[in-house]
């Protein structure tokens, strides 16, 4: 059986290429992907850094750890998914060569047993090669996280023997996992479908596919309907529900969705003889176009769901600060230079808000549990009366006219960790500890890394204000003009002034770069196994019609007119594909609309152009790139000696 | 040698037996009987030529006969043996042992040389392949310098005569064949009959063969003939002409 898989396997090479590709990069991701986490765990915090550095490197290594392992995850993923629909694929389209096997009195565990070696093979090959090129993979994966920020520069994972041992065994076991479904479908070919054409093999849509794609689009109309009536927050996971579900949902239906997209593109594709014929081939060739649309449907609504729900969060945050935010002019500068903002004439109210180097420890509850925490970030020294008439929302507890003395005010970013009116923290302001009584508790806000606590200026040593960071929102006098009143505090060597409109769409800007450094990472990925997937199907179907080709052009069509016929057919398919990601995407941004109406009044929706404009070119130059290499070669040999070969 | 409507006592021995077979295709109103109570028996050692118009019913005889295809009623026996619902494994350890296919398209593996196709069946059925065997074999039907080719490298005649090779080296006692010699030039279709006579006369297998050449029909032992499911006719040692006679008149 390994002999005849041997051969098959050569025989078949072409179409295995993609799986053998999408193993490699999964063993080679995965593999590098652990080497870097299992150096982030054995990195060492160097001594002799302050507490604030030491909480910023821990929060970077727990970031790119988290990075890391959804890498792992999707990697594995989307492994297995190619791998699954090549075979799935290869098995439709060798059904007669598996019934002439069951016809010479091949038995169904015999057929079972040439698939999986045919997988094995390919999982070796296939994780051979991962696990050669994870060695560079690692080299440039710390790299590109010390690029993005996530790591500090000087890191560099080691080799280890047990890791690049446990990758190969994971691609093995996603060649064989992915071939099992396959395998048991091909075992049920009957003998007699050596001898004809039609029975099951004309089947693209499995009970199973029915009953999950049907399911998931159910739950995705279900999730659409309740994100028109949820939380900014509860609409964000439903968008993020919607996306993955619905993408999953599509692509699982898409031999019903893409023969009905195309019909809406009848118009444009009758208007030619080569045209009419594609439409016929992509009604008709339901199971070769749908494997083409399945990835870029998942690819478009994972990629524009995802970005477009987490932009339009950041634009959100944006509106939310302008609206907390009552001031003329927003100026940031140190705690010393920001001292002299209130003498410029014209200035009415300024609010400094430095941030400080100091610790806060207390205890807080969460989920019924106690805990002991140390923070070190986003403690700010305010005064809180000018504080109180630059920010709008009151405390949802206690009073921020309290904030004198030993006191301290618990700020959006703790906003709902447990904290509680009356209770008490410890200080430590520079090397004097101190005990510091809660007296306010401040609404929470969108934004991710907002403030943590407020502590009054007094606190806080005058030298160690002075050299501290401070934002400053200026009321102006009434009857000044704020433009005016910014010249003069640029001329006086202040800092950036910005108008509080600016400042909040910087700091939407700022949300909206830290989104996409990390999906960068992720979509870079996504990107890369749809194209495999992509390429994968275009070659295979192309291999699977030499044939088909052969007939049309002893009908009478030239080389060059097959070719652009099966060039109308990826064109047509690829819009289909990018058309219903982008339905999902859509579906997934809905509810967001809705919540940012509820939330901040005006539905902000932000469409992700940038990564729209990579992906609609790069889908369609890939698709088209491959089809017509993949046309090409199908059609080198004479068509004469292809009409007469018979199996 | 005769072909036999089967009676209770009936003493030739018989290697497939059709009792009252009906196949019935399609749902309701689309329903099509191909075969129509069909009582038939062929006899061991013996080559029985099935013949009638397009459509007759005579391809779903042969799949019925050979258990490729459920019946929908009667009963199906091969050697004996009642096959009507054996379960899969039954049937596979059949195909390895005891029947044979040829059909119009060769069913070669494309992938596999001629001597590989030859060697299958064996080495599925998980015995040794003594190579020397299946040299002979090929050697027989006169593919001895063609072993390493694969079925794309080869002539459409020679395409068939591996499928028989691959059909006389495992010795099955029942051979079906359905319009073997369809696709060859007549000089290729007398070397493939020729071949499948000595499978009768020295090796005694039984093949039941479906044709639509009177030429053909004449090199069997008898011809049974179909028409809209039903045996019709029957003719015992013909003759080209005799047989070219009966199709005109059932076919007119
Ligand atoms: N799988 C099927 N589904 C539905 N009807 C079928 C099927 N197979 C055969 N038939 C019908 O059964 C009848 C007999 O078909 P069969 O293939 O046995 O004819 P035949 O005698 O072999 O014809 P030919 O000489 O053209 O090969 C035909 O009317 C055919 O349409
Ligand atoms: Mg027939």
């Amino acid at each position: 059986m390994l002999r005849l898989s041997l051969t098959t396997f050569r025989e078949h090479r072409r179409l295995f290429a993609g799986a053998i590709v999408a193993v490699a990069l999964g063993v080679a991701l995965l593999q590098s992907s652990l080497l870097v986490m299992a150096a982030i765990a054995d990195a060492k915090i160097p001594p002799g850094l302050s507490g604030q550095a030491r909480e910023r490197l821990r929060d970077s290594y727990a970031g790119a750890a988290t990075l890391l392992g959804m890498t792992v995850l999707l990697a594995a993923f989307l492994a297995l998914f190619i791998v699954s629909s090549t075979f799935a694929f290869t098995v439709a389209q060798r059904r007669r060569q598996l019934a002439l096997l069951r016809l010479a009195g091949g038995s169904r565990p015999q057929l079972l047993g040439l698939l999986l070696s045919e997988a094995l093979l390919l999982g070796t090959a296939g994780t051979a090669t991962g696990v050669l090129a994870g060695v560079p993979a690692t080299w440039a994966q710390s790299w590109s996280l010390v690029a993005l920020g996530f790591l500090p520069g000087g890191f560099s994972p080691h080799l280890d023997g047990g890791i690049m041992l446990g990758s190969a065994c994971t691609g093995l076991v996603v060649a064989l996992l992915g071939v099992l479904a396959a395998a048991r479908r091909a075992a049920a070919v009957r003998p007699l479908e050596a001898l004809r054409d039609t029975g099951r093999a004309a089947r693209v849509m499995t009970v199973s596919r029915w009953f999950f794609g049907t399911s998931s689009l159910a739950v995705t109309v279900w999730m659409v309907w309740v994100g028109q009536a949820s939380e900014v927050l509860g609409a964000i996971v439903i968008a993020l529900g919607v996306s993955v579900i619905g993408a999953v949902a599509l692509s699982l239906l898409s031999p019903l969705a893409v023969p009905l997209a195309s019909r809406l593109l009848g118009p444009v594709l009758r208007s030619s003889t080569l045209g009419e014929l594609a439409q016929a081939n992509l009604r008709d060739a339901v199971r070769r176009s749908a494997s083409t649309a399945a990835p870029l449907i998942v690819l478009v609504a994972l990629v524009l769901g995802l970005t477009g729900t987490l932009d339009s969060l950041a634009a959100m945050v944006g509106e939310e600060q302008r609206r907390i935010v009552a001031g003329d002019l927003v100026a940031d500068s140190t705690g010393a230079v920001a001292a002299r903002i209130a003498q410029v004439p014209g200035v009415a109210v300024a609010s400094v808000q430095s941030t400080v180097p100091i610790s806060v420890t207390g205890r807080h509850r969460r989920a019924g549990r106690t805990y002991r925490r140390t923070l070190y970030s986003g403690i700010v020294a305010v005064d809180p009366s000018s504080y109180r008439r630059t920010h709008r929302p009151a405390p949802r507890a206690g009073s921020l006219d309290r904030l004198h003395g030993r006191t301290i005010a618990v700020a959006p970013g703790q906003s709902e960790e447990g904290w509680r009116l009356g209770g008490t923290v410890t200080a430590r302001v520079g090397g004097q500890r101190m005990r510091l009584r809660i007296v306010a508790l401040l609404p929470p806000t969108l934004e991710n890394g907002a403030d943590n606590f407020l502590v009054p200026r007094e606190l806080i040593p005058a030298a160690v204000a002075a050299r501290a960071p401070a934002q400053t929102v200026i009321q102006v006098a009434p009857g000044t003009d704020p433009a005016a009143v910014a010249g003069r505090l640029r001329a006086a060597g202040v800092g950036t002034v910005r108008t509080p409109a600016r400042w909040a769409d910087d700091r939407a800007a700022a949300e909206e770069r830290a989104n996409m450094a990390i999906f960068a990472v992720l979509m870079g990925l996504g990107g890369l196994y749809a194209a495999v997937a992509v390429v994968n199907a275009v070659v295979i179907a192309g291999a699977e019609r030499t044939a088909e080709f052969a007939v049309a052009r002893v009908t009478g069509l030239s080389r060059s007119q097959v070719v652009r016929m099966a060039l109308i057919e990826a064109s047509a398919v690829t819009a289909i594909g990018l058309a219903l990601g982008g339905l999902v995407a859509a579906g997934a941004l809905a509810g967001i609309g809705a919540a940012g109406v509820r939330a901040v009044g005006v539905p902000l929706i932000a469409v992700p152009w940038t990564p729209l404009l990579l992906l609609v070119p790069g889908a369609f130059l890939i698709t088209g790139a491959t089809s017509v290499w993949s046309t090409l070669s199908a059609t080198r040999r004479q068509p004469v000696t292809l009409v007469t070969a018979r199996e | 040698m005769m072909v036999e409507q089967t009676r209770p006592g009936e003493m030739i021995r018989l290697a497939v037996e059709l009792r009252g077979v009906t196949r019935e295709y399609g749902p309701g109103q689309a329903r099509v009987r191909a075969l129509d109570g069909v009582h038939l028996g062929f006899p061991a050692g013996s080559w029985t030529a099935v013949m009638g118009p397009s459509g007759s019913g005579k391809s779903t005889l042969l799949h019925c006969a050979a258990g490729l295809e459920k019946v929908s009623g009667g009963r199906v026996l091969l050697l004996g043996r009642d096959i009507t619902s054996a379960p899969d494994g039954v049937l596979t350890v059949l195909r390895r042992r005891t029947v044979g296919f040829i059909f119009q398209s060769f069913n070669l593996i494309g992938s596999l040389s001629a001597e590989q196709n030859v060697a299958l069946p064996l080495r599925l059925a998980g015995s040794r392949v003594s190579r020397k065997d299946v040299r002979d074999v090929l050697a027989a039907v006169g593919l001895g310098d063609r072993l390493a080719h694969r079925p794309r490298e080869l002539s459409g005649g020679q395409q068939q005569r591996v499928a028989i090779a691959r059909a006389m080296v495992t010795r099955p006692e029942v051979l079906f064949a359905d319009e073997p010699t369809g696709a060859l030039d007549s000089t290729s279709a007398r070397t493939v009959l020729g071949l499948m006579r000595g499978l009768v006369d020295a090796g005694g297998q039984t093949i039941v063969m479906v044709t639509h050449d009177p030429a053909a029909a004449a090199s069997a032992d008898a011809v049974v003939f179909l028409s809209d499911g039903r045996v019709v006719d029957r003719l015992v040692r013909p003759s080209v002409g005799a047989v070219a006679d009966r199709l005109a008149r059932l076919e007119g």
